[in-house]
């Protein structure tokens, strides 16, 4: 037998700070029991991990703390079913497995110089939040910073300490909106993708980066279509119900590609060329 | 075989429904698949015989179309029991009832002719002739019932909208029904266990037996596979697969139509519907309630009362 | 030239008795009117007169494999603290599967290409499959519903196998074709197998034709499922399946799993079953949605991934060995042959124009 790591088996760690974001979400901060794990441990912006509660089992996740910051791993949980409901009663000190990184990741060399443009929804901002964190903290490579982030309510937007000090950036423009009028919201009002056409950002050396629910990706798909962005000039993220996380059980498939390995992000080119399973 | 005559009425009703669903040749002459009939050009392939074995009534509950359907005696049942339990709308469906003199089980043919390649399929009066590479066999349809025909006792449909030619009667006794489940009853518990462990040792979870079934309804939100709440695991023990195949029959309770689907959708050969049948005894002998005969019927365990005649407790 | 060997028909059972000494043996047996692998013992009724019913993947990849075992701790300094300690089991026993047909030792390879031969390789298949030998019996005839000769094989290929065994008319006439199974050969019970050559290879050809041919072989350079997105066809075709997966679950070659884990008080394990893309909820999602509700939409994928995707990855290879059990069994008869052949809106060769 070779002593490749088995890929079934989670690494333990410790959760170390819970941050409820929203009524459904909360973020944890995890780090790995075996310190050597910890320091060894590197990924790319945009790569899930598999979290497991042992005796109910496992989900995917974006990490969205940034390479940068490798004090802890960060994940951030919409309570929605099984998993996410027992990761959601875990307190800190308890135990939790992680197999990461998982999956390819932003293509952010290639950014490199561009301006970038990020449009997020509800819980969609967590996978862009890597990103986002890791060109602040490697700012000089990347031009103006645009973040178009709503969600259902102002109580619904996740990372409220992010948003604020992100708005405090001269060199960011963060446009946050709200589906419908709320006591004490005195921003945007109006769907992410109809802010999206009222902004109007210019395709101009910029890449355009998106994630959210389904049909919210799809409407913003159709915006920047309009604004003229190329195809392999829009990336995004796709979520599939997923199991082995390593290509294996068949179950993430789009055509011949699988989203837990070739994916989870394509540009919008790549996608074009799969039957529409989405 | 009643083909054209079932071509006619099929032409007929088609204007008025979404979809007929008949049967049609499969990728051998031995095996008939279920044939949706959309457009009148597919009404041609539509075929009647005995090789006509499946129970078509089962697509009806989740189809939410406008429907007309095929159906033998047995399967007529369902549709009774459909009624019973509400879940179909009758005003939805049309009914073409074929009188029936019996099916074929096509494993026993399979079987005689070493599961060679079919090459053709000829019906000779109360004989199916069958060529393969190894030459032409003839066999006695007698000889080729399932168990259910054996015993049947409705072989003419028990409701319908329109009938391919005339009824006909049964010359089976009744009592022949529960013949199989009685001398099965007759072991003692220890053989009955040692039996069905047995049998269900080869089962491979599948499902084929319950998403067949006419009467297994819940099909893609079974408990047997849901993890809220977590009745069972996905293991192959002994225990989980005779758990499966109890929560199958015991929902099956006074709802089995013994039409046999489960039987021959189980690439595994197992009796899955004996179970059923010993269940449906139980019910006859308690209640004297059999179900899918009467539209107007209840299940006796789908109507709750506390003063039922029979829900009292027995006294000594 | 392969190691070749002759063994009389009177031998076979103790042949079965010297392998089954150092090695878990399964043998195809009857069982009621069943063909199921199962642990050789010299009681059993051995039954070579057609192929399993259910494929022998399991012995391999095993319908229910545990992955780990977990066991929970309350550690001694501080009982409101839990630790976890994980256990996995890699050993596996030297293991044959003798009486596989070529079409099941195929199925092997195919599932070789995405478990083994990758970056992230299947530690549990891996380890099965590295200790398992695969004798094969060449099929004298072919079968209702098989078409091995369509997708690359052939009723006596040597893909996958160790050895090869031809039945002859008084023996068995074995062909070694990996060390593995050249090592089995030298055994005092085999006589010389040279001099039954010739008549191993004309049982073999005589079966090769006799195959049917419900599609053929690509044209170069044509598209090969010209008809694949038209969705009108997949409904066609998908509105009489009945989303078992009982076509999964016996094919060699289909490879889908599910994980779960189950837990009692302290200790509990995590398993992993064989799944189905048939089963409506193999795509559904936590949200409620699912990309392929629709059976004809599963059916599309199973056939594609066969017939399309399996091959983009690896190199024009098609991941269905012809062995036709999904056909066979499937409780509407829906056959996967046609619907390649009607994909392919080529005439479908019928048995009666080749004899
Ligand atoms: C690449 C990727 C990244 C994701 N990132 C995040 C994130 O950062 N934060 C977040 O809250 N959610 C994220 N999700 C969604 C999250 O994985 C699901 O909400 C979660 O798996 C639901 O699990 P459950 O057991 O609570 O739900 P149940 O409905 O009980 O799910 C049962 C099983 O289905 C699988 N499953 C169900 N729905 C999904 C789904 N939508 N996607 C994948 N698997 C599913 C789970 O693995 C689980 O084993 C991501 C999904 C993917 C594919
Ligand atoms: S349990 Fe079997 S016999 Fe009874 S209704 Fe269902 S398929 Fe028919
Ligand atoms: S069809 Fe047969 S093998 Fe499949 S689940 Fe039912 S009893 Fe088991
Ligand atoms: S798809 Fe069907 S014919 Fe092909 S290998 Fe699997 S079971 Fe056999
Ligand atoms: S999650 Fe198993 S293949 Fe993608």
């Amino acid at each position: 037998m070779t002593n490749i790591k088995n890929p079934y088996l989670p690494d333990i760690a410790t959760v170390t700070r819970i941050i409820d974001e929203t009524p459904t979400i909360k973020s944890y901060q995890v780090i790995f029991n075996d310190q050597e794990t910890m320091k060894n441990f590197s990924f790319q912006p945009g790569q899930v991990g598999q979290l497991s509660v042992f005796g109910v089992g496992e989900a995917t996740f974006v990490i969205n703390s940034p390479p940068t910051r490798m004090e802890y791993l960060q994940f951030s949980v919409m309570k929605v079913g099984e998993v996410t409901k027992a990761i959601h009663e875990l307190s800190v000190g308890d135990q939790i497995g992680v197999r990461a990184p998982l999956g390819n990741w932003f293509p952010y060399e290639e950014m490199k110089g561009k301006k970038i443009l990020f449009i997020g929804g509800g819980i969609g901002l967590a996978p862009l939040r890597t990103l986002i964190l890791y060109m602040l903290d490697n700012r000089p490579d990347y031009g103006d910073i645009t973040i178009i982030y709503g969600a259902r309510t102002p109580i619904d937007l996740c990372y409220k300490d992010d948003l604020k000090e992100w708005e405090s950036h001269s060199d960011v423009e963060l446009i946050l909106t709200v589906d419908t009028e709320f006591p004490g919201w005195d921003k945007r009002v109006g769907f992410v993708p109809t802010v999206l056409n009222e902004v109007a950002p210019s395709p101009e050396n910029t890449i355009a980066i998106t994630c959210g629910p389904p049909i919210m990706i799809k409407y913003v798909l159709q915006g920047l279509a309009r604004l003229n962005f190329k195809d392999d000039r829009i990336i995004t993220t796709l979520e599939k119900r997923m199991k082995c996380g390593i290509g294996l059980c068949g179950r993430c498939n789009i055509g011949s590609m699988y989203v837990c390995k070739d994916g989870p992000v394509f540009s919008l080119a790549q996608l074009r060329e799969y039957p529409s399973e989405i | 075989m009643g083909s054209e005559k079932l071509k006619e009425i099929v032409s007929k009703v088609l204007p008025e429904v979404d979809v007929v669903i008949g049967y049609r040749q499969g990728f051998d002459q031995l095996h008939a698949i279920p044939h949706f009939i959309t457009t009148p050009e597919h009404i041609d392939q539509l075929i009647w015989n005995p090789l006509c074995v499946h129970n078509l009534a089962t697509y009806l509950p989740s189809l939410n179309k406008k429907a007309a359907v095929v159906v033998k005696g047995c399967d007529s049942k369902a549709i009774v029991q459909y009624m019973q339990e509400e879940l179909i709308n009758r005003e939805n469906v049309v009914i073409i009832g074929i009188p029936c003199t019996g099916v074929i089980d096509v494993n026993k043919v399979l079987h005689a002719i070493n599961y060679r390649p079919v090459k053709e399929v000829t019906f000779e009066n109360g004989s199916i002739l069958i060529r393969t590479s190894e030459g032409q066999k003839k066999l006695l349809l007698s000889d080729l019932y399932p168990d259910k025909c054996k015993t049947c006792q409705y072989p003419t449909p028990l409701v319908y909208d329109h009938l391919v030619g005339e009824p006909v009667k049964t010359d089976k006794p009744p009592e022949s029904v529960d013949e199989e489940v009685r001398e099965f009853e007759k072991k003692s518990i220890a053989e009955r266990l040692a039996y069905w462990e047995k049998e269900f040792d080869r089962c491979i979870r599948c499902y084929a037996c319950r998403n067949a079934c006419p009467m297994c309804i819940c099909r893609d939100k079974c408990i047997v596979e849901s993890r809220d709440p977590h009745l069972m695991s996905q293991k192959l023990t002994p225990g989980e697969k005779l758990m499966f195949h109890m929560i199958h029959s015991l929902h099956l309770t006074g709802r089995c139509i013994e039409c046999g689907e489960c039987d021959r959708a189980c690439p595994m050969g197992i009796p899955v519907s004996k179970l059923k049948k010993m269940i449906n005894l139980g019910m006859k002998n308690r209640y004297g309630y059999i179900p899918g005969i009467n539209p107007e019927d209840k299940s006796p365990l789908l109507v709750f009362s506390l003063k039922g005649e029979n829900t009292e407790e027995q006294k000594p | 030239m392969a190691t070749t060997a002759y063994l009389p028909k009177e031998k076979m059972k103790d042949w079965l008795k010297v392998l089954s000494e150092k090695h878990q043996l399964f043998v195809p047996c009857l069982e009621d009117d069943v063909v199921l692998f199962q642990l050789f013992n010299p009681e059993k009724n051995l039954c070579f007169d057609r192929p399993a019913n259910s494929s022998p993947k399991t012995i391999i990849f095993s319908q229910c494999e545990q992955l780990f075992s977990f066991n929970f701790k309350k550690e001694p300094d501080n009982p409101q603290k839990t630790s976890i300690e994980l256990k996995e089991n890699l050993e596996y026993p030297p293991t044959i599967i003798f009486g596989a047909r070529p079409c099941d030792a195929k199925g092997f390879m195919i599932i070789d290409s995405v478990y083994i031969e990758t970056d992230i390789a299947d530690p549990y298949y891996r380890g099965r499959r590295e200790k398992t030998t695969i004798i094969t019996l060449s099929c004298p005839v072919p079968y209702v519903g098989c078409f091995c000769t369509s997708v690359g094989g052939g009723p006596a290929d040597k893909a996958g196998s160790d050895i090869l065994m031809t039945e002859l008319e008084k023996g068995y006439f074995l062909e070694a074709s990996t060390e593995k199974g050249e090592a089995l050969l030298r055994e005092p019970l085999f006589e010389d197998g040279s001099s039954y050559i010739d008549e191993a290879e004309n049982i073999r050809k005589a079966c090769y034709t006799m195959v049917e041919k419900p599609f053929s072989d690509d044209e170069p350079g044509k598209k090969p499922l010209p008809r694949f997105h038209e969705d009108t066809f997949w409904e066609q075709e998908g509105n009489r399946c009945i989303s078992c997966g009982a076509c999964t679950y016996l094919c060699p070659t289909c490879y889908c799993f599910n994980i779960t884990d189950e837990q009692t008080a302290n200790t509990g394990e995590r398993i992993r079953t064989w799944d189905a893309c048939m089963f409506h909820h193999f795509t559904l999602e936590a949200s409620g949605h699912n990309p392929r509700p629709a059976k004809y939409g599963r059916l599309k994928n199973r056939v594609g991934h066969k017939f399309l995707y399996y091959p983009e990855k690896y190199n024009g290879v098609i991941a269905c060995s012809g062995c036709g059990r999904c056909i066979r069994y499937c409780p509407v008869s829906i056959s996967i042959s046609n619907v390649v052949a009607s994909l392919k809106d080529n005439m479908r060769e019928s048995v009666d124009d080749k004899h």
